[in-house]
């Protein structure tokens, strides 16, 4: 697949603590916090009209569960390969948000993380980063 | 009055089913929010779309029943019956899957709340009330006995299923609520201090941290101002060996062209880097795409 | 304090030399060395054994102990150069048994992992804003109600591509917003860290 620009993300997932309990496994079943796995905007039809990414003119593959994206960090380079568990983010809600790094900047959030993948590629604190996703 | 209340009970019931019911059948995002609702844990996610607009069908066939002549108890009863179904069907929905939509009346999503048991609740007890007190009165005759009282009544239950529908939210609740913080400022008089997340947010969009970062090893350790400045502290590796990465950063205006950093060995009691402005960028479009990926990013 | 002048005269110039500080020790290079290697290849979906989620049950001196959702036990080792979110960067006496956590860092050869960052009670939440009160949001997150204080000075909210300024009064009821912020444990109450908005 060609290179794909966007904004990433973080969610968590599992029957982890604090509001998160409630999220569970994904829709995948298999989510969980502490693993290198992802949410993408089109898993399957259904998944595509909650996430709606052709709102911002974003035009995603369809990928199904356990497929692997390797999502770089445009700040920083550091990368990571993980797998799909879940169906996110909903990339209309926020069309046209940007998030910059020096000069290399991110629009639309086209991949959530796990916290165990984004923080191997940046800090949870900073809860966006511009990213490429292959 | 009882009689009036109970009367006009086809025509209220009557006219929310018509609303529901074309929606589901006709309505542009049906199939979107078919897939939201519960009703794919009772069909199976193949059946939902197709069992969401039976369900419509059956609706207006109800509401065509209930509002068309002659009155008959059977349509009164088919329309609590399904009242009663709705509720079971909610009170399913709240334990299986509360996070989905009700699948009530909009074509907005709407979470399962008290207020769609508390509409569904009215709509039974309005059939039940028809069924009691005027199952052969036909709505249309009493509108011409009564007409003013008749539409007052009718007016104020459909007020009352609008209030209790989140569907009609955005027409009134929300501005209401805009209104009232317009009004109130609940998040004014925040003070003049400067977030922490705000310089961070400057650091992140300078051209220094963008050519440092991929050495540093650890979210902000520690965080002072000075003067004008507020400083940044991060754990990194640099040149293989642990570092310490300090960042200045203008902390009352948004310059991050100012950024500057440097890079410290505290053990060692040296200083490893030191730059105020980035190298200029290469005429390649993104260096992370070079392949293989330069010898400082370390990949996960 | 010396070392805050030091560092400040490194990056503003004129360095003097540096002392180390080890109020709470550090890893020596051969650990670094040793954990790198054997850490060096996980599996796309694999658990990350170089990060550890779940909640504090126990607190020495430099060690947390963990338990994570699925029940497993983790030792956490913080040196003098862990970062610790907690809403903001604070210092190891603020972190509390039955605070959740995020840990990044290294698994040594013991089993412990050496933290380079913790996040204490951190959140990402997606979430509607159902409506606004006297310095909060209720907040609508998969259909749970959210309470997110907006604490003054500390918290700050981005506005579509705008720099993360202190003023909240742009937020809006019926939108949407992200929150990073800082769960208080065992309630349904948030406090705003960040918040990004649409406006």
């Amino acid at each position: 697949m060609a290179a794909l620009y966007g904004e990433v993300s973080w969610f968590c997932c599992g029957n982890s603590w604090g509001p998160c309990g409630t999220v569970g496994k994904g829709a995948c079943g298999t989510c969980n916090s502490g693993s290198r796995q992802h949410a993408w905007p089109n898993t399957s039809a259904a998944c595509l009209t909650i996430t709606r990414p052709d709102r911002c003119g974003e035009t995603l593959a369809r990928r199904t569960c356990g497929h692997v994206h390797t999502t770089t960090n445009r700040c920083t380079g550091k990368a990571i390969a993980t797998s799909i568990a879940d169906c996110g983010p909903q990339t209309d809600l926020f069309c046209g948000e940007r998030t910059c790094c020096g000069s290399v900047c991110g629009s639309n959030r086209v991949i959530d993380l796990t916290p165990s993948a984004y923080s191997a590629i940046g800090s949870l604190s900073t809860g966006l980063l511009p990213a490429m996703i292959t | 009055m009882p009689t009036t209340i109970a009367a006009l009970a086809p025509l209220l019931i009557g006219g929310v089913l018509l609303w529901s019911g074309s929606l589901k059948l006709f309505g542009r995002h049906a199939a979107a929010e078919a897939r939201r609702t519960a009703l794919a844990g009772l069909v199976g996610e193949a059946r939902v779309v197709p069992a969401y607009r039976i369900l419509g069908g059956l609706e207006l066939l109800i509401a065509v029943a209930l509002i068309a002549p002659p009155p008959l108890w059977i349509d009164l009863a088919a329309g609590a019956a399904l009242s009663a179904g709705f509720i079971a069907y909610l009170g399913y929905a709240a334990l299986a899957a509360p996070a989905s939509s009700c699948g009530c009346m909009g074509s907005r999503p709407s979470r399962i709340s008290w207020r769609a048991f508390a509409r569904a609740g009215t709509m039974l007890l309005a059939s039940a009330a028809a069924l009691l007190w005027a199952p052969s009165i036909a709505w249309y005759t009493e509108l011409s006995g009564e007409p003013v009282l008749f539409t007052a009544v009718l007016a104020a239950e459909a007020l009352l299923v609008a209030g209790l529908s989140p569907e009609f939210d955005h027409r009134w609740l929300l501005p209401l609520r805009r209104l009232h913080n317009r009004l109130t400022h609940p998040l004014s008089g925040g003070g003049f201090e400067i977030p922490l997340d705000s310089t961070v947010t400057q650091l992140i969009r300078s051209g220094v941290y963008r050519h440092t970062a991929a050495a540093l090893r650890s979210d902000v350790t520690e965080h002072w101002d000075e003067g004008e400045w507020r400083f940044l502290v991060y754990s990194a590796r640099y040149e293989n060996r642990p570092a310490t990465a300090v960042y200045a950063v203008p902390r009352l205006r948004y310059a991050p062209d100012d950024v500057r950093v440097a890079m410290v060995d505290e053990e060692e009691g040296t200083t490893l880097l030191t730059m105020d402005t980035p190298p200029p960028e290469d005429s390649r479009p993104e260096w992370v795409l070079t392949n293989p990926l330069p010898e400082h990013v370390r990949t996960a | 304090m010396d070392r805050r002048k030091l560092l400040t005269s490194a990056v503003l110039g004129g360095a003097a030399g540096l002392v180390g500080a080890t109020a709470l020790g550090s890893l020596s290079p051969e650990d670094v060395f040793a954990a790198e290697g054997a850490n060096a290849k996980i599996n796309p979906g694999d658990p990350d054994p170089n990060f550890v989620e779940g909640r504090i049950t126990g607190i020495t001196d430099t060690v947390l102990f963990v338990t994570s959702s699925d029940g497993s036990l983790h030792s956490i080792r913080v040196t003098n150069g862990t970062s610790i979110w907690k809403l903001n960067p604070t210092t190891f006496d603020e972190v509390k048994v039955g605070d959740g956590l995020y840990a990044r860092g290294l698994r040594l050869a013991d089993g412990t992992l050496a933290a380079d960052s913790l996040w204490v009670n951190i959140v990402n939440l997606n979430a509607h804003v159902d409506s606004i009160g006297r310095g909060s949001l209720n907040l609508d997150h998969h259909g749970q109600r959210v309470v997110a204080h907006v604490e003054n000075g500390r918290s700050a909210a981005v506005y579509n591509n705008t720099p993360a300024v202190s003023d909240m009064s742009m937020l809006e009821a019926g939108k949407h917003v992200k929150v990073i912020g800082a769960w208080h444990p065992d309630t349904n109450e948030i406090t705003i860290s960040t918040v990004y908005a649409a406006v």
